[in-house]
């Protein structure tokens, strides 16, 4: 069996991947990927830590399922907010014929 | 396995926003059909008005209804044992005030949508998706539910926000707003993550049981929720989308965001540090501290420099943040119950604020620029007037609204021996003076330019704004009325939750 601290480093790696990604590319849909990576990360955690508590904080009884649920809905969530995102993109895309966040500078100060 | 009862009236309010919503979006499909057969009947701006008066019957009735339950004891939802979500005094309030703020954006969006040509149906419907999660959110017990509701809240929004689709600085500031918030929403949930690796439950009470300030986990998982809520609020050093969003965006969604994402924003926020993390923790208190110096400095400061006024309200929205998080930091019901009260009157100053500017676009062109408004005292003595009230409750001059908010924020933090932080709270409110009083100053004192003939007010945006001056001179002169306590409301809310 695959230890928890090992989950849980990979879970934190992956988080930190997604988020120098959204930091430093400048292509929307790399940020979009970027967050998608984090959010991942998030759900990687979630599971590895529902292993953690097979029974929920008392230790007794039934199976838990709190982290499992938490990661379904977070799936489910984010494929609404990428649909948005990406339909914004395209909407900019129409309007300006590029996904580079640089070329997005109207507002500013 | 049995199932617990279903007591649907406990979620009434969501659930009449919810429906609303789904009525307006079918409404908008049905009555456009019509409109392509009988297009001399039905116009497009006779189709919004139904569709707004849809959207606002169910906002009113969710209100009226969220204001019975006000009085009513705390009872969960669902499953007693383990519930998400909780309707008590803290949530109908903050509910209440909810829907009467969209209700009054819906009201103030019908003429202008149609002068900026983008009347849409979409936009009510939007906007009662948005209350219902703010709704959602204001009443969580539970991580799951925090998650759900701010999302339900944030991603209508990132559609408002670029709802003008041709315009590239609607587009732009979609773009920034999604970005930011997707980003900010993988950070809190990282949080939620690791509190739940500490405490093996995401519901808020198991997460108090097991809070030890000691352990890693625990202060990362609570210092990235913070971070999260820190960016939803538009706190120093989480600012920098703000002013951009909030500019790019049509004026009518800039009302509607910068009031209620601010209310259920900090209403989650509270109801956390209230029932998950006990007794707040000293440390959380010092990070509130640093947080809410930053946001008034930096938000009064960069609100002196402005020339767009939707820039200028940005930033005085980022400095009222700074003020509402002076309440947070003595982490005492005091400070809480004058964040509540400070939240309302926000509320209705800010969105009195918006509308004139939204009364003022003329024929697809908003009113930005600072200096468009000089001379206004001449052209349209209404208005300015109203603006200038606005204004002076912004800024905290006694016998408005805001005066009472801000003193209630500084005497919990004095009583608590935050002193220091009472004081630059009070400076930059000296500070704030200036910018707000440009405007007036402007209206009053300077010669108009060649300007368009002035247009009538809408039906909608009267309504609006003479509810917000009433409000602000009552709150400002009776805060605690027997008609309407609203102190007492706020102080109730938080000592019920303080007792849970």
């Amino acid at each position: 069996m695959v230890p928890i601290d090992h989950v849980i480093g990979l879970s934190a790696l992956l988080f930190v991947i997604g988020l120098v990604g959204v930091m430093t590319r400048r292509n929307l849909i790399v940020m979009l990927m970027s967050i998608e990576l984090m959010l991942n990360a998030v759900n990687l955690a979630f599971v590895g830590f529902n292993r953690l508590w097979p029974q929920g904080p008392s230790g007794v009884g039934e199976a838990s399922l709190d982290g499992q649920i938490f990661v379904l809905t977070v799936i489910s969530v984010a494929a609404a907010e990428v649909a948005v995102g990406l339909g914004i993109v395209i909407s900019m895309f129409r309007n300006r014929d590029s996904v580079n966040i640089d070329d997005v500078s109207l507002l500013r100060w | 396995m049995t199932l617990p009862s279903l007591d649907l009236a406990a979620v009434g309010p969501i659930l009449f926003v919810s429906v609303g919503s789904m009525l307006v979006l079918l409404g908008e499909v049905l009555l456009s059909r019509v409109g392509s057969i009988m297009s001399h009947r039905v116009t497009p701006s006779l189709v919004g008005v139904v569709l707004a008066v849809t959207a606002m019957v169910f906002l009113g009735l969710a209100t009226l209804m969220a204001l019975q339950q006000a009085g009513a004891p705390a009872t969960p939802f669902f499953n007693a044992d383990n519930p998400m979500f909780q309707v008590d005094r803290f949530s109908a309030t903050f509910s209440a005030a909810l829907g009467l703020a969209s209700l009054l954006c819906c009201a103030l969006a019908i003429a202008y949508l149609d002068a900026m040509r983008i009347n849409h149906g979409e936009y009510y419907a939007l906007v009662l998706f948005s209350t219902a999660g703010m709704m959602l959110m204001v009443g969580a017990v539970d991580l799951l539910a925090v998650f759900l509701g701010l999302e339900l809240m944030s991603i209508p929004i990132y559609v408002l926000a670029g709802f003008d689709r041709t315009r590239l600085r609607s587009n732009e500031s979609a773009m920034k707003y999604f970005l930011i918030g997707a980003f900010a929403s993988a950070l809190l949930l990282y949080g939620m993550a690791l509190l739940y690796g500490v405490s093996g439950s995401t519901s808020f009470e198991d997460i108090r049981a097991a809070f030890d300030p000691s352990n890693p986990l625990t202060l990362a998982g609570v210092g990235l929720v913070v971070v999260g809520f820190g960016f939803k609020i538009s706190s120093v050093p989480f600012h920098q989308w703000t002013p951009d969003v909030y500019e790019g965006a049509p004026a009518s969604v800039t009302a509607f965001m910068s009031v209620t994402v601010k209310l259920a924003a900090f209403a989650a926020l509270i109801r956390f540090l209230l029932l998950a993390i006990d007794p707040m923790d000293e440390l959380l208190g010092n990070v509130f501290w640093v947080m809410a110096l930053l946001t008034l400095v930096v938000g009064n400061v960069m609100a002196l420099i402005q020339d767009n006024v939707k820039r200028l309200l940005a930033y005085s929205s980022i400095a009222h943040a700074g003020y509402l998080l002076i309440g947070l930091v003595p982490g005492s019901a005091q400070g809480y119950s004058a964040v509540v009260f400070y939240l309302f009157c926000y509320a209705f100053m800010n969105l009195g604020a918006f509308t004139v500017l939204v009364a003022l676009t003329q024929r697809g062109q908003e009113c930005e620029r600072v200096d468009s408004f000089a001379g206004l005292a001449r052209s349209r003595p209404g208005l300015a007037a109203l603006m200038t009230l606005f204004m002076l409750s912004l800024a905290g001059i006694p016998g408005t609204a805001g005066f009472i908010a801000k003193w209630m924020v500084f005497s919990a933090a004095v009583e608590a021996g935050q002193l220091p932080l009472a004081i630059v709270g009070v400076l930059m409110s000296v500070v704030s003076v200036y910018y707000y009083l440009r405007i007036p100053v402007l209206m009053y004192m300077s010669e108009p330019g060649d300007e368009a003939p002035p247009q009538e007010l809408a039906t909608g945006e009267f309504v609006v704004l003479a509810l917000c001056a009433f409000a602000i001179l009552y709150l400002g002169i009776f805060p605690n009325s027997p008609d309407f306590p609203l102190l007492d409301w706020a102080r109730e809310s938080i000592q019920q939750l303080l007792a849970a």
